[in-house]
């Protein structure tokens, strides 16, 4: 996949086709298709039809995420309610979110005793979760895998979800670029939860980007846990122990807005910062472009939107617009894209609070 | 005391260890006694400033440090000064840190924001102590444990929490509120958090020490039963406590949205663990009796002290947790080490 | 009787040499001494029986015989030989089981894990073996006269004489020469006593000792061969039979005194006074406990309230206090009726409680002396919740100098006094808050003997200034000689009232035992 490019389509066909969220994989879903008269002919390449904003097959997907407990959870689910109030033919079974397994377990288990066509799954536990998404294919319900990877590539149909290597190999490249050119510099991480799988995907790909930049050192690192409370508290001390350092990777904006506060607190301004997530605040913030914060990276929460075009794609026996294939693909990896000040107006609108 | 003389037993003086003068009547200074208990705590602070003195002499030994050590410890320290009244009366409260969540986001809804600074004040105080009165309604008129009363109201306020901020942060835009964290408003170098946190440890002292109110405290932790029999409501002192420890979390929510420039419903994790690990290894007693104020803070002032020693040190949070489950440990053990000394 | 996997014990002690003596055992707690040179002799293969009343050191002395407790001083000699009990094991090595009256069982295991428990049969040191286990187990039971008892249940689904079983089966599940049961028919049905008569007699015969606790005098009649009976942490009877020493000498051996104590002077005329009662209480009654209970109490006059344990001395007390709400009746202070069921109510007339269990009910064990005596007037030395700490102390020292408390150190913690001193503590807090009426509930429990006339002199002082003093005892000496008016108690309804110098206290113990199984 080209940089950015995909994200650039979806932005400029984004005002033609549904004028709310959308993103890369939406684009591909879309960008042949928006001139034709019926999703169901067939498009040139082959005899699948493939999915597009017509009505068609009516379609039930049943809907079971984490509790939206976080910013981004909670966009989570408000852009698969929105993209699914988008299509008529479309009914959402949306559960309440839950963080306990047990619970979700029991909240799918319900589902596929609906017959609801199609399953889009965030869980709360991919490990703890394989064996009802197994249970769910095997009753013949495709399985749209949100984010959180299911154990077993037997337990969905398809996995779409973010990438959090690639936030981190992109904030390090952001970084990287901007300090190539100075002698000695120093860059420090604000981590989120260490408990936490991504978390150390996110460092390693920082680590692996800055690599490239023999010049650049990261002198310290410490883990907050995705708060704004433990933002601002670890961001302190990170300011205490660091007096002098160039460029600050956060890895997550909730807890930027605690480390901001920090950084307001201590008048410290001799840095630049890359946050991530793609929160509004801090698309605000970048866009005024009076504070240290100069980008942010994504981690998209619009893919619970896509999710939904993929279900009802799945749900419709439809294909995948753009592609050749007959079938839409087993998983998509959405781009991290570098929210700065030159490209903030496109995203903003992706932003969540 | 041997079994020989039994017939004069009335002459037979108390057999204890305390060798303050007999019929010392005067007052003391000001009451500035300090336990052996926090003696011990004392030292142990000493240490972590020697360590972090030595492994880190030019961030650790400055001004902007300590303010920062300061800051960081009065959001919880005012938490712990209502545990410690709780503790010290023999109940518990598990559910400080949702009070400060749910405080914290009911004072930052946009609604409240347009009252102002007032407006987010008064909503934070009043949230808090409203949750502390259910939990003394409870637990005194109803007869709920301590324990199940104050976990349903850690449970019900998180989710109250949750349900008013849907998961999103607060952000704070009222600029009054925010300029109370920056450098500009400190007092003489000392930031208004820290004078906070300072006015609620002196008064919290004083009621203890010199009110009707924290002698009965003390009295029903100690004893309720006697201190039913004496003639003391312990019923409406509980229901006090519970109000305390909630005003104490509503000042709390308060300093946490200057502090962070938001509310969250997230706020307050884990509080309630870190203020009675506070003020258990600030020597008071978990079955209630005895504990002091100054303890309490000194405990709080260690587990930041560590905290922060551990971050200029960009040692991770793995090692700070393992570290801070130590600290327990020693302290409680030292402790103990010299009570039984005291009793010798 | 062994159980089958414990060897028998290998050499039984000559006949004639006593299996365990123990001799000037002493046991001091802060505050108060609760062994104070106890001597105990027990023979081979007989049911040696101790008496004593609630307090009398009963229980510390098993605990030092199980090794739970330390003795200060004394000396332990079994099959001849001093002996160290350092600890419950120790103890057991020897052969020592002991079967408490709160059954130290754990619910939520098996019988046979409870029978085996801590000495587990096991393969290589530390693999269950479970069907031995059960096995043993089930052969202790039928021995004991319980075969039906599954060894596979849950402890906590037996009732109380199966738990019984499964208490004495673990005492067997070792090598035991000696078993000491407190209260073993205490919570039994008659059929199930005789079952346990049977079973300590079957265990005699096969040389166990048996060291049997019980207040009732007709099961020492039945199965006890020799009698021990202890008072104030003393044996005051050292090996009397069991069978025919007279009833009336038992009783009065467990409540009458060792040494006489000089009670005070009662002032003229006696307990007669035309003055108006301080204290009247009206039909006062609760159900299950008391009924009918009238009585007056006029200033400077000392009441006491006889009867046995049981008889409904403490209840009246507390219910009068408010501490327990009455089911029927009332009680007038000054001619103003209280609230009924208020503590708080209680206290504001005047009414002030010392109440039996001093350390559990009265004080706070933690604080100085000051703070326990201003627990009940605070608000008096404060102004808007403000303590003035001066007045305080003073206050408080000058009520406790009043009752001759020592240490004269207000801040001294009050659980290094000793007994009497502590009582005096509990006085002054009713002294300084200047209570009109004195509600005294054993007040010399747990008080060394020799303190006893100070405290005897300091509550007749009060009663001199006016105080009208209600007083409970289980000691019938005690009662007769401070109060000035007696009245009896038995079974919850009061029998007779009469001046004290026309009692005595062969006919007092007639009135409180009359009827009863004991008698």
């Amino acid at each position: 996949m080209p940089h950015n490019s995909a994200n650039s389509q979806g932005a400029t066909r984004r005002g033609i086709l549904f004028g709310g969220a959308a993103v890369s994989a939406t684009a591909l879903l879309t960008a042949c298709t928006s001139n034709e008269p019926s999703g169901k002919e067939a498009p040139a390449t082959n005899n699948q039809p493939v999915a597009d904003d017509k009505p068609g097959k009516k379609v039930t997907i049943g809907f079971a995420g984490p509790q939206a407990d976080h910013g981004w959870l909670n966009a989570i689910n408000e852009n698969a309610r929105e993209r699914a109030k988008k299509y008529p033919d479309v009914t959402l079974d949306i559960t309440e979110g839950s963080n306990d397994t047990a619970a979700q377990i029991g909240q799918i288990q319900t589902l596929i005793n609906k017959k609801v066509d199609v399953l889009v799954i965030l869980p709360t536990d991919g490990k703890a979760l394989t064996q009802v998404g197994l249970a769910a294919m095997k009753a013949g319900i495709p399985v749209v895998n949100l984010d959180r990877v299911f154990a077993s590539p037997q337990a969905f149909r398809c996995w779409i979800g973010g990438d959090n290597y690639g936030m981190g190999l992109n904030a390090g490249r952001y970084i990287g670029e901007k300090l190539k050119d100075k002698p000695n510099a120093k860059v420090i991480e604000l981590a989120g939860l260490d408990s936490l799988e991504l978390t150390k995907l996110r460092t390693q790909g920082f680590d692996d980007a800055l690599k490239n930049y023999p010049n650049i050192k990261k002198v310290a690192r410490q883990a907050a846990d995705f708060t704004v409370e433990s933002g601002q508290a670890k961001m302190a001390q990170l300011l205490q122990a660091q007096p002098q350092f160039d460029a600050l990777w956060n890895h997550d904006d909730d807890q930027g807005v605690g480390a901001l506060r920090a950084i307001a607190q201590a008048g410290r301004k001799d840095f630049l910062m890359v946050g991530g997530a793609g929160a509004k605040s801090a698309m605000d913030a970048i866009k005024a472009d009076n504070g240290v914060l100069k980008a942010t990276v994504l981690y998209p929460p619009t893919m619970s939107a896509s999710a939904i075009d993929l279900a009802r794609a799945l749900g419709q026996g439809k294909g995948i617009g753009g592609m050749s294939e007959l079938e839409i693909p087993a998983s998509v990896t959405l781009y991290s894209a570098v929210v700065t000040k030159e490209n903030v107006d496109d995203y903003l609108p992706q932003s969540f609070t | 005391m041997t079994h020989s003389d039994v017939s004069d037993a009335s002459e037979v003086k108390p057999q204890d260890g305390i060798t303050s003068p007999p019929h010392k009547s005067g007052r003391r200074p000001l009451g500035l006694r300090l336990d052996l208990r926090n003696l011990s705590l004392l030292g142990v602070l000493a240490v972590l400033i020697a360590v972090g003195g030595i492994t880190k002499p030019d961030q650790f030994l400055d001004t902007g440090n300590l303010q920062l050590v300061l800051t960081q410890a009065s959001v919880i320290g005012v938490v712990t000064v209502g545990m410690t009244f709780v503790i010290i009366s023999g109940g518990i409260d598990l559910s400080v840190g949702a009070i400060v969540a749910l405080a914290s986001v009911w004072a930052t809804t946009v609604a409240t924001q347009e009252y102002g600074f007032a407006g987010i004040l008064f909503t934070a105080v009043i949230v808090g102590t409203a949750c502390g009165l259910v939990n003394g309604v409870l637990i005194a008129y109803g007869r709920l444990v301590p324990f199940i009363a104050t976990l349903a109201m850690l449970a019900s306020a998180r989710g109250l929490a949750l349900q008013i901020t849907g998961g999103t942060t607060q952000i704070v835009t009222v600029d009054s509120v925010l300029d109370l964290g920056i450098p500009d408003a400190y007092v003489l170098g000392i930031p208004p958090l820290v004078l906070v946190f300072a006015l609620v440890t002196v008064v919290g002292w004083l009621i203890l020490n010199r009110t009707t109110f924290g002698r009965r405290t003390v009295a029903v932790g100690g004893n309720a039963e006697a201190a039913r029999l004496a003639g003391i409501d312990v019923r409406r002192q509980r229901l006090y406590l519970y109000l305390l420890s909630g005003l104490c979390c509503g000042i709390a929510a308060f300093m946490l949205i200057v502090l962070s420039g938001s509310g969250q419903n997230t706020n307050g994790n884990l509080y309630e663990l870190d203020a009675i690990a506070a003020a258990i290894i600030g020597g008071t007693l978990l079955t209630g009796g005895r504990g002091t104020i100054v303890g309490s803070v000194l405990g709080v002032l260690v587990f930041t002290t560590i905290t922060n020693i551990f971050a200029l040190n960009n040692l991770q949070s793995d090692v700070q947790q393992i570290a801070k489950g130590a600290i327990i440990v020693a302290a409680v053990l030292v402790q103990r080490r010299t009570v039984r000394d005291e009793h010798a | 009787m062994a159980p089958e996997h414990a060897a028998p014990p290998t050499a039984p002690p000559p006949p004639a040499g006593p299996l365990l003596t123990m001799s000037g055992i002493t046991k001091s707690f802060p505050g108060v001494r609760a062994l104070d040179g106890v001597d105990l002799e027990v023979l081979p293969g007989e049911v040696h029986c101790l008496l004593g009343q609630n307090g009398a050191g009963k229980s510390t002395l098993i605990k030092v015989l199980a090794g739970a407790h330390q003795p200060d001083g004394g000396r332990i000699t079994w099959g001849g030989e001093t002996v160290a009990l350092k600890s419950p094991i120790a103890a057991m090595r020897l052969g020592i089981a002991t079967i408490y009256q709160e059954l130290d069982l754990v619910e939520g295991l098996s019988v046979a894990e409870n029978v085996f428990l801590g000495h587990e049969p096991t393969t290589a040191g530390f693999v269950v073996r479970g069907r031995t286990a059960r096995t043993s187990a089930a052969a202790l039971l039928a021995r004991l006269g319980h075969p039906e008892v599954d060894p596979g249940r849950l402890v906590g689904s037996l009732s109380a004489a199966q738990q019984q079983i499964v208490s004495m089966a673990r005492a067997l599940s070792h090598d035991v020469r000696l078993i000491v049961m407190d209260e073993p028919s205490a919570a039994l049905d008659p059929d199930e006593v005789d079952n346990l008569f049977r079973i300590v007699a079957a265990l005699t015969a096969d040389g166990v000792a048996v060291v049997y606790i019980s207040h009732r005098l007709e099961e020492i009649r039945r199965i006890g061969d020799r009698v021990t009976v202890l008072k104030d942490g003393r044996a005051v009877a050292v090996g009397l039979p069991a069978r025919d020493t007279p009833t009336r000498d038992i009783v009065s051996l467990m409540t009458g005194r060792n040494v006489e104590h000089a009670f005070p002077q009662r002032p003229q005329p006696v307990g007669q006074t035309s003055a108006a009662p301080v204290l009247s209480v009206q039909g006062l009654a609760r159900q299950g406990e008391f009924e009918a209970i009238d009585l007056d109490v006029r200033p400077g006059e000392i009441v006491g309230l006889a009867g046995l344990v049981g008889s409904g001395r403490s209840e009246i007390l507390e219910t009068i206090y408010g501490a327990r709400r009455p089911t029927s009746g009332h009680v007038v202070v000054d001619g103003n009726r209280l609230r009924t069921g208020s503590v708080r109510a209680a206290v504001r007339a005047g009414i002030g409680l010392a109440p039996e269990e001093r350390k559990a009910q009265a004080l706070l064990m933690l604080e100085s002396v000051t703070r326990n005596v201003s627990v009940s007037t605070l608000s008096r030395f404060s102004r808007g919740g403000w303590i003035d700490r001066g007045t305080e102390r003073s206050a408080a020292q000058q009520a406790t100098r009043k009752l001759s408390l020592r240490p004269d150190r207000p801040e001294a913690r009050i659980r290094t006094l000793s007994g009497g001193n502590q009582q005096k503590a509990v006085l002054a807090r009713w002294l300084l808050r200047g209570c009109r009426v004195l509600l005294l509930d054993e007040p010399t429990r747990g008080v060394d003997v020799g303190a006893r006339a100070e405290l005897y002199a300091v509550i007749r002082r009060l009663a001199d200034e006016g105080l009208a003093v209600l007083l409970v005892s289980s000691e019938v000496p005690e009662v007769l000689g401070l109060a000035d008016r007696v009245l009896v108690l038995r079974e919850g309804r009061l029998v007779h009232t009469a001046p004290a110098h026309e009692l005595d206290e062969h006919r007092v113990l007639d009135l409180v035992m009359e009827g009863s199984p004991a008698a």
